[in-house]
C-alpha cells in the first residue's frame, strides 16, 4: 500500500485514531508513523479533532497507589501530590528541607569541603514585549523554559514553540545581576533545545533575559535589540 | 476538576508549560501535571478496559512513558491534553489486545453485559456512549455533522471510540451484520471530519487570540 496518498493515509488514521483499527494492522501503523509524514500528520489532525470529544467523559480518580509506583519507576525523591491538605504537605517540606540543609551544614562544616552540591535551577522566561512593538516576521511564544546546571556551569534552553526570527537576526541569552550591566551568556537556538556552557553563572546572577541581536550576537557586550524574555532565578 | 469541551484549548495552553517543565527534569512539575490530568486520562482508559486494576497499570505506563517522552513534547505540533489523551488510549486499546491473549485473567471486556460497578460513582446517569459523543459534539458546535446520520449510525462510532470497541464487538452488541457497522463507522467518521478541521482551526485561534 502506497501509505503517502493522503486519502488512503487519512483513512488509516481515521480509523486509528477512532480506535476500529485493531491487531495487526494496528501494530503496522504504529511502525510506520516514524517514516511516513503523511500517515503521521492525517493521524495528528484526526487526534486534534477526536481527543476533545473526550472531554464528555466525567473525571475518576485513580486510586493514591498509582501515584506511587509511577515515581518508584522514574526514580528519585517522590514527589507529594497534594492528596492531604496542601499546608500540611508544605510544612512537612519545610520540615524535611530544614532538616536537610541542617545536616549539610554539618557535613560541610565537619568535612570542611567546598560548598555543597546545589540542585538544578528551573527558570521561566516570560515574553516581555506586545507582539505588535516587534520587528516583522518575529512570532514569541509566551515563554522559554531554562535549567541551570547544579555546578551552575550550564544553562540548557528550550523553547515552547519555535521562535520565528528572520534569517539575519538571533537570540542571545543574558545574565542579568541586581545592579551593574548584563553579561551575555551565548546565543541559543529559536527552536528546540539549546545548551550554553560557562566557566560559571556569574555571581549575582538575579534574572536571565533573551535578546533579539543581529546574526553573530551584539557586538558591544550588552543587548541592542528589544529584550523578549526575562525571568528571574528564584533562589 | 472535569474537563469541559470548551475549554480544552485553554487548559492545554497551561498544561504545555507543565509538560515542558517536567521534560527538564522538573519532578514538582510533573506531580502537578499528574494531578490535573490524571482523572481525565483514567477515565478514558477505564471507559475502554474496565477493569480497575488493569486500567491503573495501563494509567501507570501513560505517565511513565510521559515523564520519559516530554522532552519530545512540541507545544507547537499539538495540544498537550490531546498528545496525553492520545498516548492513554493507545496504551489502553493495547491492554484490551494482551487482556484478550490472556484469558484466565479473567478480568475481560465485557460490553455485553450490564455496566454494573464501574460507573457506580459517576454523578451523571446519561453517561453511555452515545449521549457523551452527543454532549462533546453539542459543545464543539459539531452537531450539523452528524444530522445526516441515525440514532444507530452515532453510536457505531460513540461505541467504538468511547468504548474502545471492536467493529466485531459493535455489531453483536447492536444485533447488526459486521459489513454494515464497519460501513457507518466510516459514514460517521466522514461526517464528522469536515467539522473537526473547523474546530481545530477554531482552537487555534482561540490560543492565538489569548496570546
Amino acid at each position: 500500500m502506497d501509505y503517502s496518498r493522503p486519502e488512503l493515509a487519512d483513512r488509516i488514521a481515521a480509523d486509528y485514531v477512532a480506535g476500529t483499527l485493531r491487531g495487526a494492522a494496528r501494530r503496522r501503523v504504529e511502525q510506520l508513523l516514524p517514516a511516513h509524514p503523511v500517515l503521521r500528520e492525517a493521524v495528528k489532525r484526526w487526534e486534534a479533532g477526536l481527543m476533545p470529544l473526550t472531554a464528555s467523559v466525567a473525571p475518576q480518580k485513580p486510586s493514591p497507589a498509582v501515584w506511587q509506583r509511577i515515581v518508584s519507576r522514574i526514580g528519585g525523591a517522590p514527589v507529594v501530590v497534594a492528596d492531604t491538605p496542601w499546608w500540611s504537605n508544605l510544612s512537612l517540606l519545610r520540615t524535611l528541607s530544614f532538616l536537610s540543609v541542617v545536616a549539610v551544614v554539618g557535613l560541610s562544616a565537619l568535612l570542611s569541603n567546598p560548598p555543597p552540591a546545589q540542585p538544578p535551577l528551573i527558570v521561566v522566561l516570560n515574553s516581555t514585549t506586545p507582539t505588535d512593538t516587534l520587528p516583522a516576521g518575529t512570532n514569541v511564544p509566551p515563554a522559554i523554559i531554562a535549567s541551570i546546571s547544579g555546578d551552575r556551569k550550564a544553562v540548557v534552553t528550550r523553547t515552547l514553540a519555535d521562535v520565528s526570527v528572520k534569517a539575519d537576526r538571533t537570540l542571545e541569552l543574558w545574565a542579568i545581576p541586581g545592579s551593574g550591566s548584563p553579561r551575555s551568556l551565548g546565543l541559543i537556538a529559536a527552536s528546540g533545545a539549546s545548551v550554553v556552557k560557562q566557566s560559571k553563572l556569574p555571581p549575582g546572577t538575579a534574572a536571565l533575559a533573551v535578546s533579539l541581536e543581529p546574526a553573530g550576537g551584539s557586538t558591544t557586550g550588552v543587548p541592542t535589540g528589544p529584550v523578549l524574555y526575562v525571568g528571574k532565578l528564584a533562589l | 476538576m472535569p474537563t469541559t469541551t470548551a475549554d480544552w484549548p485553554e487548559k492545554s495552553r497551561d498544561l504545555s508549560l507543565l509538560l515542558s517543565r517536567a521534560g527538564l527534569g522538573d519532578r514538582a512539575a510533573f506531580a502537578t501535571l499528574y494531578e490535573r490530568t490524571s482523572p481525565h486520562l483514567y477515565a478514558v482508559v477505564l471507559r475502554i478496559n474496565r477493569d480497575r486494576g488493569q486500567a491503573e497499570d495501563v494509567l501507570q505506563e501513560v505517565y511513565v512513558n510521559v515523564w520519559r517522552a516530554a522532552r519530545t513534547f512540541d507545544a507547537a505540533q499539538s495540544q498537550p491534553l490531546t498528545w496525553l489523551t492520545s498516548i492513554a488510549r493507545n496504551r489502553a486499546i493495547d491492554s484490551l489486545r494482551r487482556a484478550a491473549t490472556q484469558p484466565q485473567v479473567s478480568a475481560s471486556h465485557t460490553p455485553d453485559e450490564e455496566d454494573s460497578d464501574v460507573y457506580d460513582n459517576i454523578a451523571d446517569p446519561a453517561s453511555g456512549p452515545l449521549e457523551m459523543l452527543s454532549q462533546a459534539s453539542d459543545a464543539r458546535a459539531l452537531s450539523h455533522c452528524m444530522e445526516g446520520l441515525s440514532a444507530q449510525q452515532r453510536q457505531c462510532v460513540a461505541l467504538a471510540f468511547y468504548d474502545g470497541l471492536t467493529h466485531a464487538e459493535v455489531a453483536s452488541h447492536l444485533g447488526q451484520p459486521l459489513g454494515t457497522v464497519k460501513s457507518w463507522v466510516r459514514r460517521a467518521l466522514a461526517a464528522l471530519k469536515g467539522c473537526l478541521d473547523q474546530a481545530s482551526v477554531r482552537d487555534e485561534r482561540d490560543v492565538e487570540a489569548v496570546r
